[in-house]
């Protein structure tokens, strides 16, 4: 159980988190952008459990926090869906390029 | 009652503000006396403040100070507190700028009642800016002074912006552009000053300052940083002033603002160029400002000729006027350049004089803009005929300015040239062609208006009653200043002794 | 006496406040406001004068204000040179506020009128009462003022306007040299004083050099104020101005305050020859100068003008060769004896509403009380003896042949020969003849007018006798008590100077005689035969055109030019600098495209790089 060292963990995690912002940073599609930000709390949420498990005293926070940040993922992706949702009504389209509102 | 009485006078302009906020904003006639009668409070305990003033007393008077701010730093030598204190006095110089302040702003306010709309937004602004302007003159260490010193930029951009004429929103905004840069470059010198040597007060800085430089040299202030901030403070202040090539904003302003507007940035707000440059430059850098001052000088002489060429061939009267103004400023540096006793108070008298002289015309310009609607001296002729008090009045401010005796311009360009003569004879010789301008470029404008055939004003009434007070009050001054000049000069002998001892004489 | 003297300039002062308050009355005794009291001003210069005749004099001064440790005085002095000018402003301003009330009759704005003549007599009796140059100055600048508001005082018609303008800035040019020379006097001597000055020049602690330039720069406010060489101009176009003004200004009185600023200053031009040598050749050019001009003019006015500036230039030239008495007698005969040819010229002009000469004729049998007036007036300055002018114009003549000037001494009888020329010129054009123009309903003026013309009349032949190598020398008995040194007594020149004198009048005369009277000699014979010449005088040796083209021209394109510099080189600079912020910043809003996903990767470059730099540097950041 103990062969797989923290290291690892932590790559996966990287990797994880790098295709994400990848996929947040470049992708047209709302949808997309939306799966890789889950993509980048779980590279999160695998940092957490990694160290809550190596850590020089180990416990549980981490363990917890990882729940937490699942929930908000949830709560983060139906937001984040009813806002595309409503955009979609508004614009009859989810391409992130063409939302520009900011510049004004 | 004495303790206060500074205090009292800064901010006695917001009372006015608080009754105005219960005014309607409607009611025209009541905002507008209420405006006059606001200005009047001040001018009031001006005079208490005048009367309190020991004439001829040596220093500061009436000074107050409170500990205000206060913060610590760890240095290298360990824990080091700079105190930051409200501190307000007045010597000669500063009491005789406050007088005009209130004087000016008084005769502005009522010149202020051709504004034909938002009154109350008008005068709660107008208020504001008399307390910048006592405050600048009254604030003894450079926090107060950057204080009070950015209080009148915000009004003036307000005022210029909203009730000028047509470029208005240009001329506010290269206004505030430029005074901007001014006032960041004195932020920079006034943060340097203070890190260095640890106080803000003005006479601690000029003590600090003229301790030997091995002293000095404790306290990491080398000549060359000495120098530096003297050339920084001089820039920052030409601009006020302003100073060749950096006037163009002041024409625009000029031309731009309104009339009442007008007579209070080139009574009084050009004025802080002037001050700073005494206070800040001659008081506090004597040795680097004597080095400076041919260059000073020469920057003088050209802005003299400069604004004298320019309003040569000008076809609108306020950029005559404007133009005369660059020209008029350029005395002051004269007399600065010059650096004795002569210098000195003509530079201070071509202050005042200028202060009240320039406000007046610009007083029967908008009197003239309010009866013609055009400020083009093409569309003028004959106002004698039908305006005779105005014509006259005119006629004399024009006289005033081109520096006839009996009038107090005479007595500042006289003194600004007799004490250049002593010591850059020819830059002084080159200087007096300017006295020639001066008379071509005041007696075409002036004449243009006032002689020649008449032409058609669509209203051709002589100044009105309310009218009068302002042009009969500046022009009593005037002649005042320059029949009875030993007035203001007593009364700032302490004051510039005091700054010549450090120039040596 | 003597100690009530500071109030003699007060009361034209009164005057001229008075009359001011009284400006919208219609009534036209306001006149007589500004005769009373410049009546008592004239009856206090009579007595401080004989009081001076007797020998006192007084100097009082306070301070005025005070710079640093040195004061600055005004006050008051009466020496001989003073109380004789006292007189002489006071006895012609009270005869032309006299004269005036009858010239002025029916103008709009009567009073004011009056107001301006006190505001003028009040600054040129302050002028003369001057202990000090600034105290000088400062009235010199105000005796400007009086003219330039008198020249304009028809306000309404463009050619006033640019005449009182011309006149101020033309004096203004010489009062910044008088200026100059007194700033820099100021400098080598410590004080304004006329007293200290001279005691400066005396002991010699000013440097020759030092003392040229100030005198020359002196001599340049004389210049301008008194219409020499080459600042004239402004004098002839000055006649815009109503007559009486111009007898009292521009023939009398401020005209000559350059020659008295000369005299007042004379220690200081006697300690240098070349100043000296410089005051005698431009007094001496002017006078034959402006003395060509009026052999061709038609206007009445300008004849009697460019005669002024002649006679100046007389004066001049007697200063400059030593003639300290000479100078100062001829100022005051000419102060009578023009004062008087003005006002007959205003009486002329008052009966047949023309300047111009040309249009006159015959006026003798109509004007019979003017016309024997203006052939004293002629007489006199065209030196016929027995009169006034023959005795000063006699004695220039001799102090400068005394001086050893030969050329000016020449230059000058031409002068005197070309004055009685174009004096009688005028005569004979005006008052003989057949009447040219529209006279009907010509009458004499009214008493009020004739009066101050008998009085000036009197004087114009009694006043030579002031001076006369036959009676005695009064006037240079009296003037040695002031505090200038007088010259080498030997002013009287050799006997055949007043013949030559003479002979030039008479030739003069007869000249004009047989051409504009007998007719023996066609009008235009000289026109015929040097037509350049005589279009160059005719139009006044063309300075005023030339001035135009140079001096006018080059100030109003340097003007253009200046304001094109301020247009695109000051503000294109700030125009360039604002550019600049605004490209970069339009850069900098380019960056911000609405995209979060750019801004995301901004983000994420900024904080790669921010790690990196705390890997690489161990976690500091310098």
């Amino acid at each position: 159980m103990s062969s797989v060292p923290l290291t690892a963990y932590l790559m996966l995690a990287l990797i994880l988190f790098c295709i994400g912002l990848f996929g947040a940073l470049t992708k047209r599609n709302a949808v997309i952008v939306l799966i890789s930000i889950e993509l980048m709390l779980n590279a999160v949420n695998i940092n957490l459990v990694a160290f809550a498990k190596y850590s020089i005293n180990p416990g549980l926070t981490g363990q917890i926090f990882s729940l937490f940040t699942i929930t908000v993922a949830a709560a983060e992706a139906a937001v984040g869906l009813a806002i595309l949702i409503a955009l979609y009504r508004n614009r009859q389209t989810v391409n992130v390029d063409e939302m520009d509102t900011m510049k004004r | 009652m004495n303790a206060w009485l500074l205090s009292i006078l800064i901010f006695s302009p917001l009372l006015g503000v608080l009754v105005l906020m219960f005014v309607p904003s409607n009611d025209e006639k009541s905002i507008k006396w209420l405006g006059v009668l606001g200005t009047l409070f001040p001018l009031g305990i001006a005079l208490v403040v005048l009367s309190a003033f020991k004439m001829g007393g040596e220093g500061l008077q009436l000074t107050e100070k409170f500990s205000w701010i206060s913060y610590e730093v760890f240095q290298s030598k360990g824990q080091v507190s700079y105190p930051i204190f409200y501190e307000v006095g007045v010597n000669g110089l500063s009491m005789v700028l406050i007088l005009l302040t209130a004087v000016v702003s008084v005769l502005a306010a009522i010149a202020s009642f051709s504004i034909k709309q938002n009154w109350k937004s008008y005068f709660i602004l107008f208020f504001l800016l008399e307390m910048g302007m006592l405050g600048v003159f009254a604030a003894q260490n450079l926090f107060l002074f950057f204080i009070f010193f950015e209080i009148t930029l915000i009004p003036m951009f307000f005022l210029i912006g909203r009730w000028g004429y047509l470029e208005k929103e240009k001329a506010a905004y290269s206004f505030l552009i430029y005074n901007g840069v001014g006032s960041a470059i004195l932020l920079i010198v006034f943060v340097a000053l203070f890190m260095k040597t640890g106080t803000m007060n003005f006479e601690q800085l000029a003590y600090t300052f003229s301790l030997p430089q091995a002293e000095l040299n404790q306290l990491f202030i080398t000549k060359g940083f000495k120098m530096g901030m003297l050339i920084a403070l001089l820039v920052a202040f030409a601009v006020k002033l302003p100073v060749f090539p950096l006037h163009s904003w002041m024409v625009r302003v000029h031309v731009q603002a309104p009339p009442a507007i007008v007579m209070i940035h080139s009574g009084i707000l050009l004025k802080i160029g002037a001050y700073g440059v005494i206070v800040f430059g001659a008081g506090m850098f004597p040795d680097q400002f004597k080095s400076l001052a041919f260059v000073i000088g020469l920057f003088g002489v050209i802005n003299l000729l400069y604004g004298a060429f320019l309003a040569l061939t000008q076809t609108d009267v306020k950029r005559v006027l404007a133009y005369s103004s660059v020209s008029h400023m350029g005395i002051v540096l004269i007399g600065l350049a010059a650096g004795n006793e002569f210098g000195m108070t003509g530079a201070v008298f071509q202050v005042v004089s200028h202060g009240l002289i320039s406000a007046l015309l610009f007083f029967l310009v908008g009197a003239l803009y309010e009866r013609s609607g055009s400020s083009e001296l093409s569309a003028f002729g004959g106002v004698a005929k039908r305006m005779p008090i105005l014509a006259g009045v005119f006629l004399a401010g024009g006289l005033a300015s081109l520096g006839l005796p009996g009038m107090s311009g005479f007595i500042s360009e006289f003194m600004a040239f007799l004490g250049l003569f002593e010591k850059m004879p020819v830059l002084a010789a080159v200087g007096t062609l300017g006295l020639i301008l001066t008379a071509v470029y005041v007696l075409r404008a002036v004449l243009a208006i006032t002689f020649g055939a008449e032409k058609e004003l669509h209203e051709a009434r002589d100044l009105t009653s309310s009218e009068r007070v302002p042009a009969f009050v500046l022009l009593a001054a005037i002649l005042f200043i320059g029949i009875y000049p030993a007035w203001l000069s007593d009364m700032l002998r302490p004051t510039l002794d005091a700054i010549l001892l450090g120039l040596g004489g | 006496m003597l100690q009530m003297s500071w109030l003699i300039p007060l009361f034209p002062l009164l005057s001229f406040i008075l009359l001011l308050l009284f400006r919208k009355s219609k009534s036209e005794s306001t006149a007589w406001i500004g005769v009373l009291l410049t009546g008592i001003s004239l009856v206090m210069s009579v007595g401080v004068f004989l009081a001076v005749w007797q020998g006192e004099g007084i100097k009082t001064e306070g301070t005025w204000f005070q710079i640093g440790e040195r004061a600055i005085t005004m006050g008051f002095e009466v020496n001989p040179l003073n109380a004789l000018m006292l007189v002489i402003v006071s006895l012609v301003s009270f005869l032309v506020h006299l004269y005036s009330k009858g010239y002025m009759h029916g103008d709009e704005r009567f009073p004011v009128f009056f107001a301006y003549l006190g505001l003028f007599s009040f600054a040129m009796l302050g002028l003369v009462v001057s202990p000090n140059l600034l105290q000088l100055y400062m009235f010199w600048e105000l005796v400007g003022l009086g003219s330039f508001l008198l020249i304009g005082f028809y306000y309404f018609k463009p050619e006033a306007k640019a005449a009182a303008k011309k006149a101020f800035v033309m004096t203004r040019i010489g009062d910044v040299g008088l200026f100059i020379g007194m700033v820099l006097l100021f400098w080598q001597v410590g004080s304004f004083e006329y007293d200290e000055i001279f005691a400066s020049v005396k002991n010699g602690d000013i440097s020759s050099g030092m003392l040229t330039l100030t005198a020359l720069c002196i001599f340049v406010g004389a210049v301008g104020k008194s219409g020499q060489l080459p600042l004239h101009t402004w004098l002839p176009d000055a006649m815009e101005g109503p007559t009486p003004v111009s007898a009292l200004i521009h023939a009398a009185t401020m005209v000559a305050a350059g020659v008295y600023l000369v005299a007042a200053m004379y220690p200081l031009f006697q300690a240098s020859e070349a100043a000296l040598t410089v005051v005698a050749v431009v007094g001496g050019l002017t006078a034959i100068f402006a003395a060509s001009i009026g052999l061709m003019q038609k206007d009445i006015k300008r004849v009697l003008a460019y005669s002024t500036v002649s006679q100046l230039g007389y004066m001049m030239l007697a200063l400059g060769a030593s003639g300290y008495v000479a100078g100062i007698f001829h100022l005051t005969t000419h102060a009578f004896f023009k004062a008087l040819l003005f006002l007959a010229a205003g009486s002329v002009i008052h009966a047949v509403h023309t300047q111009n000469i040309e249009e006159m004729g015959g006026l003798w049998k109509k004007l019979r009380i003017t016309g024997p007036l203006f052939l004293i007036g002629a007489l006199a300055i065209s030196g016929v003896p027995l009169l006034s002018g023959f005795f000063s114009k006699d004695e220039i003549l001799a102090s400068t042949y005394a001086d050893g000037k030969y050329g000016l001494f020449w230059l000058a009888v031409i002068a005197a020969f070309m004055t009685a020329f174009y004096m009688f010129r005028l005569f004979f054009l005006v008052f003989t003849g057949e009447a040219r123009g529209n006279e009907k309903g010509v009458h004499e003026s009214p008493s009020v007018m004739t009066f101050p013309m008998i009085v000036l009349g009197v004087l114009a032949v009694v006043a030579g006798y002031l001076n006369t190598t036959w009676f005695g020398t009064f006037l240079s008995d009296y003037l040695a008590q002031g505090p200038v040194e007088l010259p080498h007594g030997d002013h009287h020149g050799p006997a055949w100077i007043p013949l030559v004198a003479t002979l030039a009048a008479a030739l003069g005369i007869g000249l004009a005689y047989l051409i504009y009277q007998k007719g023996t000699l066609s009008r235009d014979w000289i026109t015929r035969s040097f037509p350049s010449l005589a279009e160059v005088i005719y139009n006044k040796w063309y300075i005023d055109e030339g001035y135009d083209q140079t001096v006018v021209k080059g100030t109003r394109g340097l003007s253009k030019l200046g304001v094109l510099f301020d247009r695109y080189v000051v503000d294109g600079l700030v125009t360039a600098v604002t550019n600049g912020v605004q490209g970069l910043s339009k850069i900098g809003s380019r960056l911000q495209n609405g995209q979060v996903q750019s801004y995301g990767t901004a983000a994420i470059f900024g904080i790669v790089i921010l790690l990196l730099i705390v890997a690489l540097t161990g976690g500091y950041f310098s």
